[in-house]
C-alpha cells in the first residue's frame, strides 16, 4: 500500500509541476469582456512554425510508445467462507508493481502496403505476484501482439499475420466475440478489448459497392492461456495444466461475415467453424503426471444489428452454436475447476444492449448476454447436471462523465451474472496531465454468494493506480 | 465518453471547416444579404476539402493585460477530408484521423451529416483497441440536441452554425473597425423556436468587408451577458480563399479557451466516394494510399 501512496504522490507532483503552468497568470473567477483585455496573438503561433516542419517524416513517426507504471492491491482484510467452519483468509497485500512498455508500429511503406506490429514488455518488480512467484526476483516478460502485413488493391484487402477478428455489436460481452482467445490475468483487466490475444490468420476483406465481406482462416488456433502462478485467478490444480498437444492433429478455423449499412443501421450475418477458446482438461489416466488438454470444435451461425435513434444506439447479437461442450466453464482462469461431462450440445445466445448519450459529457450503456443450451437434459446420466442449466449469462452497465475538456474522465462499471450471484463494481478516474502524461485510478469491489466462482474474491476491494507516458 | 466527444466533434469540425473560409467582394449589402453571402461561400468551398489542423485547449487567465493560457495547452492535431453531397451539396461526408496526441493517434471517424432536419447524422468510430468499426449515436441534425463539442474543445456545433437564416432577426449595427480592418458589425437574434434550442440569445459578428472573414464574434446568454468570444486571426489567402487560419474561442463560464489553427487547407480536391466509407477507417493501407493521391493533387 505504501507503493500506491508513493505513486499518487509522484502523480500529484507532476500535476502540480510548475512547468505545467504559465508564470504570473491571474486566473479570474468571473471575466468580463469589457474591452480591457486583449488577446496574446502569439500564444498559438508555434502551431504554424510546426507546420513548416510537419512534412519532414522520420521513421520514428511510425512508432507509438506507451510506458506505464502500475500498482494495485487488495486492501480489505477479511476471510472468505467457502464452507461450514472453513474460511480462506484474504489479507491486504500488494498484487502488482510493474513497469510496462507497449510499442506499436504502423508503416504504409509503399502504395497499398502496410506493416503493423505491436508488442509489450513487463518488468515485475518488488512484491508483484509474479515477482513472488519467481522466488522474489525481478522478472521480465515480453509478448508480441499484432504482427501483420497488409496488401490493399481495388476492392480487396488481404492481411497476413498475427491479428484479431472481432464480431458483434455489443461492447464488452457479445456472444459473437468468440474468435479471439483472451487472457484475464488479473483484475486490472476488465474490458474484453484489453484482454484479446492475437492469432496467426489470413484475413480477406472485400469492399463492395453496397456491402462488405470479411473472411478469415486461422491455421494455428490458440487457446486461452492458463492462469499465471501467483495471480489472483490462479488455483493450484491437482495436475499440471499443459498446452494442447498438436502432434497428431491439424487444427484450423475459418469464418466469414457479410455486412451492410443502411441509414441509421448496420447489419451482419456470419458463419464460422471454430474451436472453443477454453481448453478442457481431463485427469491423466494413470492419475499421475500432467492433465490432458482436449479441444472442442463447433459451428457458429450469427447475426448482428444496430439501430441509431437520435442519441440512443440499440445493439443486438444472436448466435447459434452447434456442438459446443456443455460443461464449458466461462469464468476465466478457472476452467480446471470444471467437472467435465463431455457432452456436446447446441446453444443459442443473444446479447442486447443500448448506449445513450445523456449529454456531450455523459453517457450510459447497458449490455445483457444470455445463453441457453438446447435439449439440456438429453444425454445426462441420472444424477448428473450441467454446470450451466437454463438461461445463463451476464450483464454490464457503464457510465462515464468527462470534465475539463476531456482531461478528466470519471467512469463506473457494474458487472454481474443473470442469476444475481455476483456483482463487480468498478469506479475509475482517468486524468490527462499533459499531451504525454496521464494518470488513472481504479477501485474494484466484488460481492458474491457461494453459487458463483467469484466467491473466492467476495468482499475483496482492490485499489490500483497507473501512471503513463506516451510518445 | 471519448466516443461521445469525438462523434460530436466531427460533426462540428465539418461545419467549421466550411464556415471559416469565405471569399467575396464587399458590396453594399443588407444584413440578410451579407449572411446569405456567407452561406453561399461556405457551400462553394465545401464540395471537396483536405485539411490539417491543430486544436489547443487550456484554462486561461490574464497576464500584463492580455488573455493567455494559465496552463500548458492540450494539443490535438488531425487530418480531415470532406465532400458535399445531395441537393446543393448541403449534405456532407467526412473522415477525420487524429494524428496527435500519441495516446489518441490513429483514431478515425467517419461522419455523414444531413441537412434535412428529419434525418439523423451518422457517425462511425474506429479505435484499434476496439478492433472494429462502431456506429455512434450522433443525434439529430435538427439541433434539438445539445450543441456538440469539437474533440472536447470549447468549439461547438452552434458556434459554427450560421445556417437557417429564416430563424434569425439580422441587423447591421454599424460599420466600424476591428483589428484595423473595416467590418460590418452584425447582430443575429434567434426567433422563439430557435431560441429554445440555442445557448445564445444574441450573437454579434464582426465581418471583414473585403475578405468576408469573421474577425470577432460575441455570444450572449439569455441575460444579455457575454459568455463566449471568438477571435479570428492570421487571415491569409489559401487556395484563393481568405481564411482566418487561427481562430480562438474563449468561454467565460469555464474560463477555458480553445484555438484552432488551420495548418493546411485545400479545396477543390477530387475525393473519390470510396474514400468516404467505413473502409477508410479499418483499411490503413487503403487510407494511406488514397491520402497520398489526395496530397498529390495539391502538389
Amino acid at each position: 500500500m505504501e507503493k500506491i501512496g508513493f505513486l499518487v504522490t509522484i502523480s500529484l507532483l507532476i500535476v502540480l509541476n510548475p512547468s505545467n503552468a504559465q508564470d504570473e497568470v491571474l486566473v479570474l473567477d468571473d471575466v468580463q469582456f469589457d474591452g480591457d483585455f486583449t488577446f496574446d496573438d502569439d500564444l498559438f503561433g508555434d502551431a504554424f512554425d510546426e507546420s513548416s516542419s510537419a512534412n519532414t517524416n522520420s521513421w520514428l513517426d511510425d512508432f507509438t510508445i506507451k510506458i506505464s507504471q502500475q500498482f494495485s492491491g487488495q486492501i480489505n482484510n477479511h476471510g472468505v467462507e467457502i464452507g461450514p467452519h472453513f474460511s480462506i483468509p484474504r489479507e491486504a497485500e500488494l498484487e502488482t508493481n510493474r513497469l510496462g512498455a507497449n510499442i506499436r508500429y504502423q508503416n504504409a511503406f509503399a502504395p497499398g502496403w502496410l506493416l503493423q506490429a505491436s508488442a509489450q514488455i513487463r518488468v515485475y518488480l518488488n512484491d508483484d505476484y509474479q515477482y513472488r512467484a519467481e522466488g522474489n526476483s525481478v522478472d521480465i516478460e515480453s509478448r508480441g501482439n499484432e504482427f501483420f502485413l497488409q496488401r490493399s488493391f481495388d476492392q480487396h484487402s488481404i492481411k497476413l499475420g498475427r491479428q484479431t477478428v472481432v464480431w458483434g455489436e455489443t461492447s464488452g460481452n457479445s456472444v459473437l466475440d468468440v474468435i479471439n482467445t483472451t487472457e484475464f490475468r488479473d483484475f486490472n483487466i476488465i474490458d474484453i478489448e484489453d484482454a484479446r490475444l492475437n492469432q496467426w490468420m489470413l484475413v480477406w476483406d472485400y469492399f463492395g459497392k453496397d456491402s462488405n465481406f470479411s473472411s478469415f482462416v486461422n491455421l494455428y488456433p490458440e487457446f486461452n492461456p492458463a492462469a499465471v502462478r501467483g495471480s489472483p485467478f490462479f488455483f493450484e490444480p491437482e495436475f499440471n495444466l499443459t498446452d494442447y498437444d498438436r502432434d497428431n492433429s491439424m487444427l484450423f478455423e475459418v469464418g466469414t461475415q457479410w455486412r451492410k449499412s443502411f441509414e441509421g443501421s448496420d447489419i451482419s450475418f456470419m458463419a464460422a467453424y471454430l474451436y472453443e477458446n477454453q481448453l478442457r482438461y481431463e485427469d491423466p489416466t494413470t492419475l499421475m503426471g500432467d492433465s490432458v488438454a482436449e479441444t472442442n470444435d463447433f459451428f457458429l451461425l450469427g447475426f448482428s444489428a444496430n439501430r441509431a435513434i437520435g442519441k440512443l444506439l440499440l445493439n443486438f447479437d444472436l448466435a447459434y452454436s452447434h456442438d459446443v461442450l456443455a460443461d464449458s466453464f466461462n469464468f476465466p482462469g478457472t476452467a480446471s475447476l470444471a467437472n467435465p461431462i463431455n457432452l456436446k450440445k447446441d446453444q443459442i445466445g443473444t446479447s442486447i444492449g443500448f448506449e445513450y448519450a445523456i449529454s456531450n459529457e455523459q453517457s450510459v450503456s447497458l449490455g445483457i448476454q444470455a445463453q441457453m443450451l438446447l435439449d439440456e437434459d438429453k444425454g445426462l446420466l441420472p444424477g448428473q447436471s450441467l454446470i450451466n442449466d437454463g438461461v445463463f449469462g451476464s450483464w454490464l452497465v457503464r457510465y462515464s462523465n468527462t470534465l475539463m475538456n476531456s482531461d478528466l474522465v470519471i467512469s463506473s462499471t457494474l458487472q454481474g451474472d443473470l442469476a444475481a450471484n455476483s456483482l463487480l463494481v468498478l469506479l475509475g478516474a482517468d486524468y490527462t496531465i499533459s499531451d504525454n502524461w496521464a494518470v488513472s485510478g481504479q477501485i474494484i469491489n466484488i460481492t458474491s454468494n457461494d453459487e458463483s466462482p467469484l466467491l473466492f474474491f467476495a468482499e475483496d476491494v482492490r485499489l490500483s493506480a497507473t501512471l503513463t507516458y506516451s510518445f | 465518453m471519448q466516443d461521445n466527444i469525438l462523434r460530436k466533434g466531427l460533426v462540428s469540425l465539418i461545419g467549421l471547416l466550411f464556415l471559416l473560409p469565405l471569399q467575396s467582394i464587399a458590396q453594399d449589402l443588407s444584413a440578410r444579404e451579407i449572411m446569405e453571402k456567407l452561406e453561399e461561400n461556405r457551400r462553394a468551398t465545401s464540395n471537396s476539402a483536405l485539411s490539417r489542423m491543430q486544436l489547443s485547449t487550456c484554462k486561461f487567465g490574464v497576464r500584463e493585460g492580455k488573455i493567455t493560457c494559465a496552463e500548458r495547452p492540450r494539443v490535438k492535431s488531425l487530418e480531415s477530408v470532406g465532400k458535399g453531397y445531395g441537393l446543393d451539396l448541403k449534405d456532407t461526408r467526412s473522415v477525420a484521423i487524429l494524428l496527435d496526441p500519441p495516446a489518441e493517434r490513429g483514431i478515425g471517424m467517419l461522419s455523414f451529416s444531413y441537412d434535412e432536419a428529419a434525418r439523423d447524422n451518422e457517425t462511425w468510430l474506429y479505435l484499434s483497441a476496439l478492433g472494429r468499426v462502431k456506429r455512434l449515436a450522433s443525434g439529430s441534425s435538427d439541433d434539438e440536441t445539445e450543441p456538440g463539442s469539437l474533440f472536447g474543445s470549447e468549439f461547438t456545433t452552434e458556434d459554427q452554425d450560421t445556417g437557417k437564416l429564416d430563424e434569425y432577426e439580422i441587423n447591421v449595427l454599424e460599420e466600424t473597425l476591428e483589428s484595423g480592418r473595416e467590418v460590418w458589425k452584425i447582430e443575429t437574434i434567434p426567433n422563439a423556436e430557435r431560441a429554445r434550442q440555442s445557448r445564445y440569445s444574441r450573437t454579434v459578428l464582426y465581418i471583414d468587408k473585403e475578405r468576408f472573414v469573421e474577425l470577432r464574434v460575441e455570444m450572449y446568454d439569455q441575460y444579455g451577458k457575454e459568455i463566449k468570444r471568438m477571435l479570428g486571426a492570421r487571415v491569409e489567402l489559401m487556395n484563393d480563399i481568405w481564411v482566418a487560419r487561427s481562430t480562438t474561442i474563449m468561454n467565460l463560464v469555464t474560463n477555458r479557451l480553445s484555438n484552432m489553427a488551420f495548418l493546411e487547407m485545400h479545396t477543390g480536391i477530387d475525393v473519390p466516394d470510396e474514400f468516404l466509407t467505413q473502409r477508410t477507417l479499418t483499411d490503413a493501407a487503403f487510407r494511406e494510399t488514397e491520402l497520398e493521391k489526395l496530397r498529390a493533387q495539391i502538389d
